[in-house]
């Protein structure tokens, strides 16, 4: 017990550590991110009624003791609505995170370490799909395998791998010409294990900004698709369909809308900041303002 | 110079090749069959299907179609549509074309200087209470998404205070809130690089020759260092052309406008493949041909790029 505590405390005071509480953007975001994480996580707990029980009878009640932040079209409560919301955005972001880092970190690094047929291939493709703006990528996609979650979530991966396999391409080109690696090549180590367990951890720091980054970037696509009608559909709440559903009847309802864009603004907020304050710690280029 | 445009038009050829046969293959995997859904309640009558599917070209073999198909595209013709019977798409999509470029481009016209000033703005008075207010300002800008700042600018401006429409098209008053709602999150976008680049080049030798040697600071400013932020801003406009297209979706779903945003979305729900397809192929190519200028325009004006062959 007290190891773990000394290990903790080692981890407190740690340089990085400090700099992390000394830096304004990294503190606020982590703050809000964890807030969002935890309300994704066990919102579910805290939900006053079923996010999908529809009562005709209570149909745009205002915001008040019995409905925390009144009801929508359905009469289903929106407070409840808003928690479970925070877990399908999470839900999405995390898939596609998952997605891209294994299809993008993979290919990339194939790309920046073998070069030859294998990078030319592998960079057309994402030339190709660089090509496109991204939304209309996702419409395709939605034109073609129909609405839903799934869709989504193939739809932001598609459009998400290029960029993390173009950056961990120029990563590996720029370490493959490091003393290390030349040593643990004529040692006779096999490729993979040099991909694995020498380049892999000094390209980790990039690749753990970008991902904080691209969060608020796959929460934002995915709100803006859920808004559009081709996201995540009904009944599962989204925050960008509650949006679109709370837009229509602003003038006499306005909580259902104002209440969903403050949860998703505060949590593109939160991540973004987080990633900022991430960069500047991790790359001290950009760090020295 | 000539050696390299050439070489980036066509650079174009695959891309657009490449669009135009996703669009045709997704055109085919249509789930059910158009014909039937347009027939509908003269399902019997086989004299009227065999006519609509002469009209439609489907019932040729697929080559043929999809030669026919690109034809068509390089003559502005992309079939008919699967709602309306016989309708050309491209008369079907004839308003939208204009409005929904003119509105990003115009909004990009505005966010570029506006977000140039803010970001030289925050970057010369780097650490005061400007550059910690605008940084506020742009996290917002950037963070919040259109729709959500839809909600807020719709509710305080058209609805409490009535000084702005709700929605529509057509008039001055109409268009002052969709084109807000783009320019904001391109103009923070913008003020954010712009102030990094500026902070950068601000550190530069020759800035600090420039200081030295007595040149007025305003001079300094607007002769040398915005001109040297300009080339890599320039490469990102590409990348902003796209957010603004992305947004002409939203704006124009929300506030009614009858551009390509809208009409794309509406056809998704219509089930009329070839409207959204003919709108994936145009923008497409609107998005191709911008990032095209983009690459000659930082070719002239950084000549290493030329000489290089470009250093993506």
């Amino acid at each position: 017990m007290a190891g773990i505590f000394s290990r903790l405390s080692a981890v407190w005071h740690s340089d990085l550590a400090l700099r992390f509480r000394r830096n304004r953007n990294a503190m606020i975001g982590s703050i809000l991110v964890s807030l969002v994480l935890f309300v994704a996580l066990f919102g579910g707990l805290f939900a006053p009624y079923p996010y999908d029980r529809i009562n005709m009878a209570v149909i745009w009640e205002p915001p008040g003791a019995e409905f925390l932040m009144g009801t929508d079209a359905l009469g289903r409560d929106v407070f409840s609505r808003i928690l479970i919301g925070a877990r399908i955005s999470m839900l999405v972001a995390a898939s596609v995170l998952a997605i891209t880092f294994v299809i993008g970190v993979t290919l990339g690094m194939i790309a920046g370490y073998f070069g030859g047929w294998a990078d030319t291939l592998i960079m057309r493709t994402v030339d190709i799909i660089f090509a496109f703006p991204e939304l209309i990528l996702a419409i395709l996609v939605a034109a073609v395998i129909g609405t839903g979650t799934g869709t989504v979530i193939v739809a932001l991966s598609l459009v998400w791998w290029p960029g993390i396999a173009r950056l961990t391409r120029s990563l590996v080109l720029s370490l493959r010409e490091e003393m290390y690696i030349d040593a643990a090549i004529s040692s006779g180590t096999h490729p993979a294990r040099i991909l694995l367990r020498h380049l892999l951890p000094n390209i980790a720091s990039p690749l753990i900004v970008r991902a904080s980054v691209g969060v608020g970037f796959i929460v934002m696509a995915e709100a803006t698709l859920s808004f559009l009608g081709i996201g995540v559909q009904e009944p599962t709440p989204t925050w960008g369909g509650m949006i679109r559903d709370g837009l229509d009847s602003l003038r006499t309802d306005p909580h259902l809308a104002l209440y969903s864009s403050l949860a998703l603004g505060i949590t593109i907020i939160g991540f973004n900041m987080l990633g900022d304050g991430l960069r500047d710690l991790f790359d001290p280029k950009m760090g020295e303002r | 110079m000539l050696t390299f445009i050439v070489k980036r038009v066509m650079g174009l050829v695959p891309v657009l090749l490449i669009a135009v046969i996703l669009t045709f293959l997704a055109n085919q995997a249509v789930p059910g069959d158009p014909i039937a859904a347009l027939l509908s309640d003269r399902s019997g009558d086989a004299v009227l299907e065999a006519r609509l599917r002469a009209a439609y070209g489907l019932d040729r073999p697929l080559l043929e179609q999809f030669i026919s198909y690109i034809g068509g595209i390089l003559s502005g013709d992309f079939g008919l549509s699967f709602r309306f019977a016989q309708m050309p798409v491209s008369q079907l999509i004839g308003e939208g074309l204009l409005i929904t470029p003119l509105m990003a481009l115009a909004a990009l016209a505005i966010a570029f200087p506006l977000g140039v000033l803010l970001g030289t703005l925050a970057a010369i008075r780097q650490n005061s209470w400007v550059d910690t207010g605008i940084i506020l300002v742009l996290v917002a800008g950037i963070s919040i998404p259109n729709f959500a700042m839809a909600t807020g600018l719709v509710y305080v401006f058209a609805l409490q205070l009535r000084w702005l429409p709700v929605a529509g098209w057509g008039s001055v008053e109409q268009a002052i809130m969709p084109l807000t709602l783009l320019i904001i999150p391109t103009a923070a976008y913008i003020a954010r690089l712009s102030r990094t680049y500026m902070l950068e080049v601000l550190r530069t030798d020759y800035i600090r020759t420039a200081r030295a040697k007595g040149v007025p600071e305003r001079v300094m400013l607007l002769r040398h260092a915005l001109r040297n932020t300009m080339v890599p801003l320039l490469t990102t406009v590409g990348i902003i052309l796209g957010g603004l297209l992305s947004g002409t979706f939203v704006v124009e779903t929300i506030f009614n406008i009858p551009g390509l945003g809208s009409l794309a979305i509406q056809a998704i729900f219509a089930r009329d493949y070839p409207v959204t397809m003919a709108i994936v192929l145009l923008f497409t190519a609107f998005y191709a041909g911008i990032n095209l200028l983009v690459d000659l325009s930082y070719g002239l004006l950084d000549p290493r790029i030329r000489v290089g062959g470009g250093g993506r």
